[in-house]
C-alpha cells in the first residue's frame, strides 16, 4: 500500500473519531443548555411567583383593613393607597363595588389608584362609559366568591405590561361588597426573560396558561416574526419536535395561574462554537496530516537520497577497494635479498611508489612520491610508474630514464601535479650504482657509517619539460646500503604534531645490527614500527614508503676480463679466455657452446666494424657470473653502433637469396637471452645476459 | 681444426675435424676450396667430429651450398652433432642443406 493511502486511512480514522466526538460534545452541550434552561426558567419563575406570592399576602394583610373601611365609601381611596404603598411590585389597584352597592355613589362605583413618578394618584374611573362589571374578571369573582390573576394585559398609551389580581371583598353582612384589583407590572419580566441570554438570537417569553405571549424580547433585539414562530412551537403539541432549528425549553409554574416562562435558542447559536471548533478541528487534522504527508514524503526522498548516497558510497568504496588492491599488485611483492621495499597508504590509495626490477644483471629501482594525496595522485602515480617500467626496460642511464618520464608527465599536466622520484641502478656485479634524482629526499647511504647519499636536488618530474637530470655515480662496498623513503617517514607526525624526523630514522639507522647481508626487511619493519610507535594514537597522515638496497656480492661471484686488439688474431685469445671461463661454471655443452659462440660473434663485429679501417683500438670484455646467469659487457670505443637496433635477418629464405653477413648479431640474439646497448662516455656498451640454470 | 677433403664413389667428401671458429674460418676457408670446383658431383660435409661453428663458419657452408646450387650438385651435411645443429637451425639453415645421420 502506498504512503499516500496510509495516510488518507490514518486521516480517515481520525476524522471518525473527530465525528463521534463531535457528536458526544453536542449531546453533553445540549444537556448542559437544558440544565441551565431549567435553572434559568426555574429561577425566573420563582421570581414572578415570589412577586404574585407578595401580592396576594399584600391583599390578606390589607384585606381587614378594606373591610373596616367599606362603611365610609370615601374612605375606599385610603384603602387603595395604603395597599399600593404597601407593595412596590403593585402599581395600581381599584375597588370595583358591586352595582349599587353606595347608593350614594349611583350604580358604578370604582375608586382606582396607582403610582405615576413616584406619586400615587387617586381616581375614580367607572361609570356608564366604564362598566366594569361586564369585565369577565369581575364576574367570575363576583361569581365564585374565589381570588383570581388575570391573564397579563397591556395597558394605557405606554402600553405597560400588567396583571390583575382580583379579590372578592365581603362586608361585615357577609354580603360581597367588591372586587379588590391589584395590578402588578410586569414589564420587568421581558427583561428578566431576556437578560444574559447565551447567545444574541436566543430569547425567553412568558405565556400564559393557553399560550398568549405575555412578554418577550425587545423587537429590537428578535424580530417579531421570529417570536410569533416560537410562539406558535410552544403553542403546538410537541414543541420540541415541531421544529429543528430551533431548541425550546419551557417551564411552567406549578400553581395559579399557570403562567409558562420558555427559553428559545436556535440550534445554529447553540452548536456554531462547538460546529466552529469542530471545522476549526478539522482543518487542524487535514492541516497535520498535510504536513505530515509532506514529512514522509520528504523523509522517504531524504532517505532514498541517503540510500542512493550510501549506495553510492559503497560503490566508491568498492572501487576504492579495488583500486587499492589493484595499485599493490602493481608493487613488487616477492623480494630478493637485496632489496626490500614496504608502502603503507595513508588512504585506500596513494601518490607513492617504489618498484624495481633486475635486468642484465643489474638492479633498477625507483621510489617516488606525488603531490597530494588519494585518488589523482594514485593516477598520476600509476602513470608514473608504468613510465618507469617501461623506460626502464630499454634504458640504462638513470638520469635518461628520468628524462623520458619527465617529458611523458609534463605532457599534458594541466592540473600542475608533479612527482619527486628518485632512480637507481645498480650494477649487482660490480657494485656500481648510478643515480640521478628528480627533487626527492637524499636517501641514506648505510656502511659502517650513517651518512646521506651525495645527491643533486634538481626539479620533481612534471614541472619543466626540459629539465636536464644530472646522473651520479657512486661505487657501493659489498655490503653497504641504500635507504630510499618517501617524506611518508619523516614526516610521521605524532598527536602533538611533531615529526619524527631524520632524527628518528637516524636512531633505527644506528641501531641496526651491521653485517655483510643486512637484513633490509628487518630494516624497513623496524622503521616502520619506529614511525608508527612515535605516532602513536595520530592518524597516518602520508603514505609512508621505503626501499632498501644492498650490494651484497656472492661468496661465489665469478669475473674474467681480457682486453684485445682490433685483430681478427685476437678471436683465438678470446676464445681461450671465454671456455677457461665457463669451464668453471656448470652447464651443458649446448648452452656452453652458445654463450662462447654470441661473445665471440659480438667481439668479431666490434673488431672487424667498430673502428675505421687502419685505427687501432681495442676491445674489453667482462664476464660475470653469479652461477645463475652469466653476463659479457663489451666495450669499445669505436663508431658509436647499437646492434640492438639492427634488423634481424630473414632466415627463412633460400640458399641463393641468403646475404652473407648479419648471421653474427643474429646468431647473439637467439642465444642470449637479453642484448642491451648503451653509448656511455664514449664508449659502446654492449651487455649480453643468459640464464644458465 | 683438421680438414680434409676426398673424393668417394664420385661424391666430394670434406670431413671437419674440432672447433670451426672464426680463427679457424680463412684457413678451413682455404681447405675447402674444392668444393666449389664439384663439377656437378654430390658433396658430403662429415660433421661427426665438428664441435663449433661459428658464423663464419657458416657462411662458408652457405659458400658452397651456392655454388654447388648453379652446377645441380647437393649438399648433405653428415651426423651434424647437437650444438652445431642448434646453431644451423637458429640460422634457419636447416631448411636449405640436406642431413643425413649414420
Amino acid at each position: 500500500m502506498s504512503r499516500v493511502g496510509i495516510i488518507v486511512i490514518a486521516a480517515l480514522l481520525v476524522e471518525i473519531i473527530s465525528v463521534v466526538q463531535y457528536q458526544r460534545a453536542r449531546r453533553m452541550l445540549e444537556q448542559e443548555m437544558a440544565f441551565r434552561s431549567r435553572i434559568v426558567l426555574s429561577s425566573i419563575t420563582k421570581d414572578i411567583t415570589h412577586v404574585l406570592d407578595l401580592t396576594e399576602a399584600t391583599m390578606r394583610e390589607n384585606l381587614w383593613y378594606i373591610q373596616h373601611n367599606l362603611m365610609h365609601p370615601d374612605s375606599a381611596s385610603a384603602s387603595l393607597f395604603r395597599l399600593i404603598d404597601n407593595n412596590p411590585n403593585v402599581v395600581g389597584g381599584c375597588l370595583a363595588f358591586v352595582p349599587d352597592y353606595y347608593p350614594g355613589k349611583g350604580r358604578y362605583f370604582e375608586p382606582y389608584a396607582k403610582k405615576e413618578d413616584g406619586r400615587i394618584i387617586l381616581d375614580q374611573i367607572a361609570g356608564p362609559e366604564h362598566d366594569y362589571t361586564a369585565n369577565p374578571a369581575f364576574r367570575q369573582v363576583v361569581e365564585s366568591g374565589e381570588p383570581l390573576w388575570s391573564d397579563p394585559y397591556r395597558f394605557g398609551p405606554d402600553s405597560v405590561s400588567l396583571a390583575t389580581y382580583s379579590y372578592p371583598v365581603f362586608d361585615g353582612q357577609g354580603r360581597l361588597a367588591a372586587v379588590c384589583g391589584l395590578d402588578i407590572d410586569l414589564s420587568w419580566l421581558g427583561d428578566a426573560l431576556n437578560a444574559n441570554q447565551f447567545f444574541p438570537s436566543s430569547f425567553g417569553l412568558l405565556l400564559t396558561q393557553d399560550g398568549r405571549m405575555v412578554a418577550g424580547p425587545s423587537e429590537q433585539r428578535i424580530a417579531p416574526e421570529a417570536v410569533r414562530h416560537a410562539v406558535d412551537i410552544l403553542r403546538s403539541d410537541s414543541p420540541a419536535s415541531a421544529d429543528k432549528k430551533l431548541v425550546v425549553r419551557r417551564h411552567a409554574m406549578n400553581r395559579p395561574p399557570y403562567w409558562q416562562v420558555a427559553q428559545i435558542h436556535r440550534y445554529k447559536d447553540v452548536f456554531s462554537r462547538i460546529r466552529k471548533m469542530r471545522l476549526q478541528h478539522l482543518a487542524m487534522i487535514l492541516l497535520g496530516f498535510a504536513i505530515l504527508v509532506f514529512m514522509i514524503e520528504r523523509y522517504a526522498r531524504n532517505e532514498k537520497k541517503l540510500r542512493l548516497a550510501s549506495q553510492e558510497q559503497a560503490r566508491i568504496a568498492g572501487e576504492l577497494e579495488v583500486a587499492r588492491k589493484i595499485q599493490r599488485e602493481m608493487l613488487p611483492t616477492r623480494f630478493p635479498s637485496f632489496v626490500y621495499g614496504s608502502l603503507e597508504p595513508a588512504r585506500e590509495v596513494g601518490g607513492d611508489l617504489f618498484d624495481f626490477f633486475v635486468r642484465d644483471g643489474k638492479l633498477f629501482f625507483c621510489i617516488g612520491d606525488v603531490s597530494g594525496k588519494g585518488v589523482p595522485s594514485a593516477i598520476l602515480m600509476s602513470v608514473a610508474h608504468s613510465l618507469f617500467r617501461m623506460a626502464s626496460n630499454h634504458i640504462e642511464s638513470p638520469a635518461h630514464i628520468l628524462q623520458s618520464l619527465n617529458v611523458e608527465l609534463c605532457r599534458g599536466n594541466d592540473s600542475n601535479m608533479f612527482v619527486t622520484f628518485f632512480v637507481g641502478c645498480l650494477d649487482l656485479y660490480s657494485g656500481e650504482l648510478r643515480y640521478a634524482n628528480a627533487g626527492h629526499d637524499k636517501p641514506y647511504l648505510l656502511s659502517a657509517d650513517i651518512s646521506l647519499l651525495p645527491t643533486q636536488a634538481n626539479l620533481p618530474l612534471g614541472v619543466f619539460a626540459d629539465t636536464v637530470f644530472v646522473e651520479q655515480t657512486l661505487t657501493m662496498a659489498p655490503g653497504n646500503s641504500l635507504l630510499l623513503y618517501t617524506d611518508g617517514l619523516t614526516e610521521a607526525k605524532n598527536s602533538g604534531r611533531k615529526s619524527f624526523g631524520r632524527k628518528g630514522v637516524e636512531a633505527v639507522l644506528r641501531a641496526r645490527p651491521v653485517s655483510s647481508r643486512p637484513n633490509l626487511d628487518a630494516l624497513v619493519s623496524a622503521l616502520s614500527e619506529a614511525a608508527h610507535r612515535f605516532a602513536g594514537e595520530a592518524p597516518q597522515s602520508d603514505d609512508l614508503t621505503m626501499l632498501a638496497v644492498c650490494f651484497a656480492p656472492g661468496e661465489d661471484m665469478l669475473r674474467g676480463q681480457i682486453t684485445l686488439a682490433n685483430d681478427p688474431r685476437e678471436v683465438e685469445r678470446l676464445s681461450t679466455f671465454i671456455k677457461d671461463f665457463l669451464g668453471q661454471l656448470s652447464m651443458d655443452r649446448k648452452t656452453a657452446s652458445g654463450l662462447r659462440l654470441a661473445l665471440e660473434e659480438t667481439v668479431v663485429n666490434v673488431i672487424d666494424y667498430a673502428y675505421p679501417e687502419g685505427v687501432t683500438g681495442s676491445v674489453s670484455v667482462l664476464a660475470d657470473s653469479n652461477r645463475r646467469e652469466v653476463r659479457f659487457t663489451v666495450q669499445d670505443h669505436g663508431t658509436p653502433f647499437d646492434p640492438t637496433t639492427v634488423l634481424e635477418a630473414d632466415t627463412t629464405l633460400d640458399a641463393q637469396k641468403r646475404p652473407i653477413g648479419g648471421l653474427g648479431i643474429l646468431l647473439t640474439r637467439k642465444l642470449m637471452d637479453s642484448i642491451s646497448y648503451e653509448h656511455r662516455d664514449g664508449q659502446n656498451v654492449l651487455i649480453l645476459t643468459k640464464s644458465i640454470v | 681444426m683438421k680438414t680434409t677433403v676426398q673424393e668417394i664413389d664420385g661424391k666430394m667428401v670434406a670431413t671437419l675435424v674440432g672447433e670451426l671458429d672464426t680463427a679457424a674460418t680463412q684457413e678451413t676457408e682455404r681447405a675447402l676450396q674444392p668444393l666449389l670446383h664439384c663439377e656437378g658431383k654430390d658433396i658430403v660435409i662429415d660433421c661427426t667430429n665438428l664441435e663449433y661453428i661459428a658464423s663464419s663458419g657458416l657462411r662458408i657452408l652457405l659458400s658452397i651450398l651456392k655454388q654447388a646450387k648453379i652446377v645441380g650438385s647437393r649438399v648433405v651435411l653428415k651426423n651434424v652433432n647437437e650444438v652445431v645443429y642448434d646453431v644451423l637451425s637458429l640460422t634457419g639453415f636447416v631448411s636449405i642443406f640436406d642431413f643425413e645421420k649414420v
